[in-house]
């Protein structure tokens, strides 16, 4: 069985924490935002995500040139961790800032990065991501969006779907076919083109999410021109710069704590009750939290020493986990104490619940689904 | 990791792969164990460490013994290693002289001795490998309070009994037999942090056990062939895979940070959410490999019971997982202030495992 390492904080980093966390708690009483569960989908605020960006708390690990802090993975997920454990409302910046930056300091050209990175950083600009479409969703390879090269670009044709937050977003990184399938590898003649989503020939359809939200969107390209300058990586290899990309989108904190405001709410009414009972039964979910959070954090330090190879299948052990666990959350709680979910609840672990009841389904389908991701730890276990 | 640490793991690891297999385990059930395997375990001084060198120990710190028991524990190795060891270090941790000969404990505060003027009096049950052993390390309260005794086994009526795993858990009886050393008299924080001591040494044993059942498993997934391929193929057989994998990966994440917080005597509550969880884990675990392995994994003759029956006894001994469920909520209550995001981050209520007052 794979060892995942151990991480110990650093003071700097325990000061790091508080400080965010003050930060936090000053905005929440400002009433800056509401807390909320799912906050990294559901909760769009641009607003925040530039006041974030003047933190500097967006790019935190980039290099400095383009606006970054240089700081380490592990200070990021400190970050991250402190703002979904408060439900903070981070949606707008968060594909940009957890993939298109990592994507793009890989793969991307000069231009590109001098170009996107100091106006993510600045909570300016936010990206979606681009992979599902109707008929490719666990098979993405199967994907149809087609590429087809013209002078100086592509003309783009096809479409998308369950774009998370596109009607937000600046820009969308695009996974299309730029050759047609071989016969042989559905993997190859796959590229990554980064599409302006203001585009002519663009046009943004929301799919209304179960509790009548909007977050999801079908994206639909109608000749949309993209030029040279927008193709991420090479040509054709789109697939394996995909992968790359999956240990940062599946092992971190957001695969664990998307119902965390609920957990929290629920020890402090049990605190309020003063029911020492109701607190045993919970300290079982403290447990698994715990147990979660120790093989994500490994992931991240494995991220950060730069094994990015031996990451791919802890990361996805990690999301299946993780992901089954905050789902298990709202079915745990109401066993525990009596609840009345309802979104507009005065009570908040009432609304908490609501939340969580209603995106606990996505939790284990979004980011690629279990069945998936157990196929693929099955067989890297096998393997080894 | 330390150098050392990788060291002593692979030294171990290496011995026990060689010297323990299926036929020897199984000789602990017709009430024998190995000797030679101690023998050559106390030669290469694995037997004394984390005991300090002043005291004649060989050095090494507390997460290297840890990865040695949870090592006897990967192998089942039938030797009172882990009791030995353990009885040592809480000879040393409350300023004891800590002994040569092979030695067992008793740290269950509700079947204590009674110690009156240096004798020992009462009866205790499942005490490990005590027909093996020479010396008991048990704690007995006086009129004074709580201690901790080394008392000579050879004065003791000793009934003998064993565990789900056919492994020695025997009856100890004294009546007024003379103690060999007895501490001062332990705080409750004392008895707690022994009690903490004590889990830490019962998660390494079933985390080697959860380990080892993991790898026969995916093994036997390999090897075992119907419909005309190896089981793994099979969807329903790679979902039991991945469970067991993620189980066994969060058992060992767990153990590596209890061991980690130890050893930097910074632990908190660490030992407390690991036992929790384990229960989880051993259930899964126990459950998935025996489905796999199906009708072979259900007869003595194949090694999966050797493991599977040490977790279901294990699991049961020592300090039960509600004396945990209940530290912790009792914790959560009195941290009225506090949400639980700090209580799970923070570091400013760090409750060293302090040695106990000479």
């Amino acid at each position: 069985m794979f060892q995942l390492p151990t991480v110990q904080f650093t003071q700097e980093q325990e000061q790091f924490r508080l400080d965010v966390r003050t930060f936090l708690q000053d905005e929440l009483a400002k009433g800056t935002f509401t807390p909320k569960c799912d906050s990294w989908l559901s909760g769009d605020d641009p607003e925040f995500s530039k006041l974030i960006g003047q933190k500097g708390w967006i790019g935190l690990t980039w290099p400095k040139q383009y606006g970054g802090q240089e700081r380490s993975t592990i200070d990021r997920y400190i970050l991250t961790e402190e703002f979904l454990a408060v439900g903070a409302p981070v949606a707008a910046h968060w594909f940009a800032d957890r993939q298109t930056g990592p994507l793009l300091l890989r793969y991307g050209t000069e231009e590109q990065r001098e170009y996107f990175l100091p106006k993510i950083v600045k909570g300016e600009c936010y990206f979606g991501i681009g992979l599902s479409e109707p008929n490719s969703g666990s098979d993405l390879a199967s994907v149809s969006t087609r590429a087809e090269k013209v002078e100086g670009g592509w003309i783009v044709n096809g479409q998308k779907i369950w774009t998370s937050n596109a009607h937000l977003c600046h820009y969308m990184v695009t996974l299309v076919r730029t050759s047609p399938f071989d016969g042989k590898s559905k993997h190859a003649g796959l590229s990554q083109l980064i599409v302006d989503l203001h585009a002519e020939g663009i046009t943004i359809v929301p799919i209304k999410f179960l509790t009548g939200e909007h977050h999801y969107n079908e994206v639909f390209f109608d000749n949309v021109f993209v030029p040279d300058s927008m193709v991420v990586g090479e040509i054709g290899n789109g697939w394996a710069q995909g992968l790359a990309e999956l240990a940062f989108e599946r092992s971190g904190p957001e695969r664990i704590l998307s119902t965390f405001p609920l957990i929290d709410e629920l020890i402090q009414e049990l605190k309020r009750q003063n029911n020492l009972e109701g607190l045993q039964q919970a300290s079982k979910i403290v447990a698994r939290l715990w147990g979660l959070r120790n093989l994500s954090i490994g992931v991240a330090q494995l991220l950060e020493s730069g094994n990015g190879d031996d990451v791919s299948i802890p990361a996805a052990l990690v999301k299946a986990l993780g992901t089954k666990f905050e789902q298990s959350i709202p079915e745990i709680t109401r066993l525990i104490i009596q609840t009345y979910p309802t979104l507009d609840a005065h009570r908040k672990i009432d609304r908490f619940m609501a939340e969580s009841i209603l995106h606990a389904p996505g939790f284990t389908i979004r980011g690629g689904t279990s069945e998936v991701l157990y196929g693929v730890v099955a067989k890297g276990v096998v393997a080894q | 990791m330390s150098e050392m640490k990788d060291m002593i793991v692979d030294v171990v690891e290496r011995m026990l792969k060689e010297k323990v297999d299926k036929e020897l385990v199984d000789t602990v059930e017709q009430g024998h164990w190995a000797p030679e395997l101690w023998e050559l375990l106390k030669e290469n001084g694995m037997t004394d460490v984390a005991i300090t060198e002043k005291n004649g120990g060989a050095g090494g710190d507390i997460e290297d013994l840890l990865n040695i028991v949870r090592l006897t524990g990967k192998y089942a190795a039938p030797i009172p290693f882990t009791e030995t060891t353990f009885a040592n270090y809480l000879l040393e941790f409350t300023n004891l002289q800590v002994i040569e000969d092979l030695a067992t404990y008793m740290l269950c505060p509700n079947q204590a001795f009674s110690l009156e003027n240096g004798k020992l009096t009462g009866e205790a049950i499942q005490i490990p490998w005590a027909r093996h052993t020479k010396h008991l390390v048990t704690l007995a309260n006086s009129t004074e309070g709580t201690h901790l005794v080394e008392i000579d086994l050879s004065q003791a009526e000793i009934k003998l009994g064993s565990n789900l795993a056919g492994e020695p858990r025997d009856t100890v009886i004294f009546q007024h037999a003379k103690v060999s050393q007895v501490s001062p008299v332990l705080s409750s924080d004392d008895v707690h942090a022994i009690t903490t001591l004590h889990s830490a040494f019962q998660l390494a044993l079933m985390t080697g056990a959860i380990d080892k059942i993991n790898d026969l498993t995916v093994q036997y997934t390999k090897e075992r062939e119907q419909f005309g391929r190896p089981i793994h193929r099979f969807q329903l057989v790679q979902q039991h895979i991945v469970q067991l994998a993620g189980e066994t990966a969060i058992a060992l994440a767990a153990f590596n940070n209890v061991t980690e917080a130890l050893q930097m005597n910074n632990q908190n509550s660490e030992v407390a959410y690991a036992r929790i969880r384990f229960e989880e884990v051993i259930q899964a675990v126990t459950t998935i490999s025996h489905q796999v392995h199906a009708a072979i994994g259900t007869t003595h003759e194949h090694s999966l019971h050797q493991f599977t029956r040490r977790l279901w006894s294990w699991r049961d001994e020592g300090t039960s997982t509600s004396y945990w469920t209940n530290l912790v909520a009792t914790q959560l209550l009195e941290n009225s202030g506090d949400s639980l995001w700090e209580y799970l981050t923070s570091f400013s209520s760090n409750s060293p495992l302090l040695k106990v007052e000479g």
